[in-house]
């Protein structure tokens, strides 16, 4: 299974519509890499260009040894040609034939013979529970049975790598759960490289083994989910993932000490950072603790909204003007408009400089991802 | 360079091909022959030496030019028809949107009963030959000034009709009103169908009425569709031939179309060419006010997929006797022409209405010197000439219907797949040009084109290729439109989905493309097989005794008086026409309105 390697890979449309700029990635051989951003951020059109059916402006793309596209090269492999399947977001199931057209559809097109093109169409229907499906027209199935059909569609071409351009937006929330843990186990079982477009950041660190996030057509962080999540390269990156989103709050350091709306912290050993340069804390909803006694360290603050989800609880608070979001998972019966004491407890601490980089921890810091 | 061959190879798609394809060959059918038109009316040709002293053939000029529009005869020759040309396309316009207008918003929002009778048969009209209805009012109220006949009319009343009434522009509007209101009434039933009925429920929450519903809602939202529908009915006004020949000729008033042909065919070729160039002025002012007015205006009809539809009005009392009506309205502009044009066939003697002059003789008779009218003509099912020529008519429509529908899904795919880019633009911008040229002064420029060899092209005049090449180039507009929105209702992802498993393009065409939107794409084909079937102005310049049509041939024998003739072969092409669209609608689930893009 390939490794898929794009090389300063930049798509312009007309003149200087910079949909994916310089865009250098490498996605492991037999990895779940979900491209993660909101929409706009290039990640499908990137998708399309590993698949061929867009061209990059510049760069170069390399899956396995193949060598798909150079324009330099006027190189351009046919998407066919470079052994991947695509799964679409609106599935594009073709309206006029049949389910089991619609697999052996390119069975067909490859003249591939008749009793092996059955054999694959009952393997991959048994495979994915559709079985009895294979006589219907697409327009009698429901949401996920045509997400099913279009996955077989792919798959039936044994591809190595798998593309699915956010094949879960159209599910109903239930459906989209058990699509999940199918996908995974999907994953499992054929070892294909797989690469996911999702907008969705509790997909992309449920199911994927690397998320690379990225905004305005540029690469933001490239990295196993939960280092995404506790050591995110920029501001965007700990801004996008996490639900509740991450608290960011503006200061300063103050002799060896960060200071950030009236909270006070120690600095991390290895970060050396001169006085009164500007930084900002990033706190993530469940550091952050809140005590009905005032403690060393702890800063005043009003609860302006208490939001109990049934498993937590999520409090609003006010500490000196900016509202900060907190999970609590035991119940302290904080009232409304009652006065608690904010204390935070970062793991690792997420400090970023003025310009939004994340300012690196020394490596004993890390959790051991 | 080599990393400029690289890219050139890189972009070379199909789509791309094929549009460069296409902007060569229209660019030859489309932009060359109207340079070629505008010079045609700066050149001496042979009759014209004559009347300007001193010239010889060939010679350049601008004496058309000052004749046209400065001479003492410049009313006659130009201002009278020009001002004809407007006050009939101004009249017929708005007399049709009026009809059309009221029985669209009948259908689509009372309670009419028989809703689908109506609208099937109000499409009817549209689809006979527009001359059909002229024909109809010369055989009903053509007084004694052609021929010394009278008409039906007058026959079972006595009353003798004014010239006014049987001939001229009264007659003209009426004919050309009520053959082109079904386009109101297909174009705004659709804007009206596609309101989403929120807009209208919100309103009624609020409290508003019916009528101030209908006022401040619903008439705004579908605003511009009555005014494109108005500019499309007014430039088809621009350009009709048949109707004014027939119902202007005998009082000797022209319109443009008519002192084009007059003109071009007798000996002033020259102001001939000057009024096509003032009918395609015509036409591009129309379409620059199509996109000044509601160019920005056009995407308020809103489609919504959602809600159901807006509660009708009830009509009350009044439901039956308006249906009634509509249906008597209808049935009256279909069945009395019919029937006028049919019992015309079976008169021995024109204008003699009684049992003992009836006769098969124009449909069966032996030729005969010495009954009826036509001297030497068989009567028309025995007439090899009239069956040719009907022959004609059908090879040359269906040739016409699949070329128009296969560039039309090619063009169409082109445009959309490269949408965004110049060439898209200059594809589309070109396939349409033809829709503003009056078919007439269409005809005229082929004329000029491939009256001469060209290069590798040979003279074509004479020969059926001219004949489906101009009426090709004539519904591309349809075609294209009908293809660009079948293509574009399938979406890319469904072709990159089988580019995917490495479908050849043609693989896709075939397989995919093709067979998702047939129903659009035999629309797009069935409109050309109508329109070619029923054409008479845009082949009348250009066919020859070897390539008499239908059409052509019925005014030959309307210039000699022999209308039994002429009747009899117009009732055979509206039994053609209908017949086929309806066969067609039944098997292939065609419509008409889809042809239109309405």
């Amino acid at each position: 299974m390939p490794e898929i390697v794009l090389d300063r890979v930049s798509r312009i449309y007309g003149k200087d519509v910079r949909a994916v700029s310089d865009l250098t990635l490498e996605i492991p051989d037999g990895s779940f890499t979900t491209l993660l951003g909101p929409s706009g951020c290039g990640k499908t059109t990137s998708l399309r260009m590993i698949a061929g059916l867009d061209m990059p402006t510049t760069g170069t793309i390399r899956i396995g040894d193949k060598l798909v596209f150079s324009r330099d090269q006027g190189r351009s492999l046919p998407p066919a040609k470079r052994g991947l399947g695509l799964v679409f977001q609106s599935y594009a199931l073709w309206p006029h034939l049949t389910v089991a057209k619609n697999i052996t559809f390119g069975l067909e097109v490859q003249h591939i013979g008749k009793t092996e093109a059955a054999r694959r169409l009952e393997q991959v229907a048994t495979a994915l529970q559709i079985d009895e499906l294979l006589d219907r027209y697409t327009s009698e199935l429901s949401g996920g049975q045509q997400q099913r059909v279009a996955i077989a569609r792919v798959l039936v071409m044994e591809p190595s790598v798998l593309l699915l351009d956010e094949p879960l937006s159209n599910l109903d929330a239930t459906l989209r759960m058990d699509m999940r843990a199918e996908l995974k186990r999907l994953h499992h079982d054929t070892g294909a490289t797989i690469v996911y477009v999702t907008h969705d950041q509790l997909e992309a660190l449920t199911m994927s083994t690397h998320i690379a996030l990225m905004q305005g057509g540029e690469l933001q962080q490239f990295a196993p989910p939960l280092d995404v999540y506790s050591r995110p390269a920029n501001k965007f990156a700990a801004d996008f993932l996490g639900n509740p989103r991450i608290n960011l709050l503006e200061g300063s350091i103050k002799n060896g000490r960060v200071r950030c709306v009236g909270l006070e912290l120690a600095l991390p050993s290895g970060i050396a950072k001169p006085d009164n340069s500007a930084v900002t804390l990033g706190l993530r909803a469940e550091e952050i603790r809140l005590h009905t006694q005032p403690k060393a360290g702890t800063e005043s603050a009003r609860v302006t909204a208490v939001l109990p989800t049934g498993s937590d609880w999520y409090y609003h608070v006010d500490m000196n003007g900016q509202t900060l979001t907190v999970r609590q998972n035991d119940a302290p019966q904080l009232q409304l408009g009652s006065t608690v004491h904010v204390e935070a407890v970062p793991d690792p601490v997420k400090l970023f400089s003025a310009d939004g980089l994340a300012i690196a921890l020394p490596q004993n810091h890390s959790e051991g991802v | 360079m080599r990393n400029a061959y690289n890219r050139f190879r890189l972009g070379l798609t199909p789509q791309s091909v094929l549009a460069f394809v296409f902007l060569i060959i229209l660019g030859y059918l489309v932009i060359v022959p109207l340079f070629l038109m505008l010079r045609e009316t700066f050149l001496i040709h042979p009759l014209e030496r004559f009347q300007i002293p001193g010239s010889s053939v060939g010679d350049l000029t601008f004496a058309h030019w000052e004749r046209n529009f400065l001479s003492e005869n410049a009313y006659a020759f130009f201002y009278r028809p020009l001002l004809n040309t407007l006050r009939i396309a101004l009249g017929m316009s708005f007399l049709a949107l009026a009809i059309g207008g009221t029985l669209a918003w009948l259908v689509v929002r009372t309670d009419l009963p028989m809703k689908g009778l109506i609208s099937n048969a109000a499409i009817i009209p549209y689809i006979m030959p527009s001359w059909t209805l002229a024909l109809a009012w010369i055989t009903m109220f053509k007084n004694t000034r052609i021929g010394g006949d009278q008409g039906i009319f007058t026959a079972l009343t006595g009353v003798v009709t004014p010239d006014w009434f049987a001939y001229g522009l009264f007659p003209i509007t009426i004919c050309l009103a009520l053959h082109y209101f079904p386009f109101g009434f297909m174009l705004i039933g659709g804007a009206l169908r596609n309101i989403d009925a929120q807009l209208e429920e919100s309103a009624e929450l609020l409290g508003a009425s019916r009528p101030t519903i209908l006022r401040r809602i619903v008439i705004p939202l579908v605003l511009p569709a009555i005014f494109s529908t108005f500019l499309l009915t007014f430039s088809r006004g621009l350009g009709t031939f048949g109707t004014p020949a027939f119902l202007g000729g005998p009082v000797r008033e022209f319109v443009l179309s008519t002192s084009l042909y007059a003109n071009l065919i007798g000996q002033r070729p020259g102001i001939g060419y000057l009024a096509a160039v003032a009918m395609i002025a015509l036409g591009v002012l129309v379409l620059y006010m199509d996109y000044k007015i509601i160019g920005t205006r056009r995407s308020f009809v809103t489609i919504s997929g959602k809600g159901a539809r807006a509660g009708l009005v009830a009509l009350g009392r009044w439901r039956w006797p308006i249906a009634g009506l509509v249906l008597g309205f209808i049935f009256a502009v279909i069945a009395i022409p019919l029937t006028a044009l049919a019992i015309d066939t079976v008169m021995l003697r024109p204008g003699i209405y009684s049992w003992d002059n009836f006769t098969w003789h124009y449909w069966v008779g032996d030729a005969s010197l010495t009954v009826g009218l036509g001297t030497g003509e068989p009567g028309i099912l025995r007439n090899w000439q009239l069956m040719s020529a009907l022959g004609n008519t059908m090879k040359l429509a269906v040739v016409v219907a699949l070329i128009t529908g296969i560039l039309g899904i090619l063009v169409g795919y082109a445009i959309v797949r490269l949408r965004g880019r110049w060439v898209a633009q200059a594809l589309d911008q070109m396939s349409f040009f033809p829709y503003l040229m009056p078919s007439i002064a269409l005809g005229a420029i082929f004329l000029a084109m491939f009256a001469v060899p060209r290069g590798p092209i040979p003279s074509l005049h004479g020969s059926f290729w001219l004949l489906v090449i101009v009426c090709t180039v004539s519904y591309l507009p349809y075609a294209v439109k009908a293809g660009v929105s079948a293509i574009r209702q399938v979406g890319p992802e469904l072709e990159e989905a089988a580019i995917m498993v490495g479908a050849s393009w043609w693989t896709r065409m075939r397989r995919v493309l093709i067979p998702i939107q047939k129903s659009t794409y035999f629309s797009g084909m069935l409109l050309p097989f109508i329109s070619v079937t029923r054409e008479l102005s845009l082949l009348i310049l250009l066919v020859t005794p070897a390539t008499q049509l239908a059409t052509t041939i019925t005014l030959r024998y309307t210039d000699r008086g022999w209308y039994p003739y002429t009747n009899g072969m117009v009732l055979l092409l509206v039994i053609i026409v209908v017949t086929s669209t309806v066969v067609s609608r039944r098997v292939m689930g065609t419509s008409i309105a889809k042809g239109l893009g309405g």
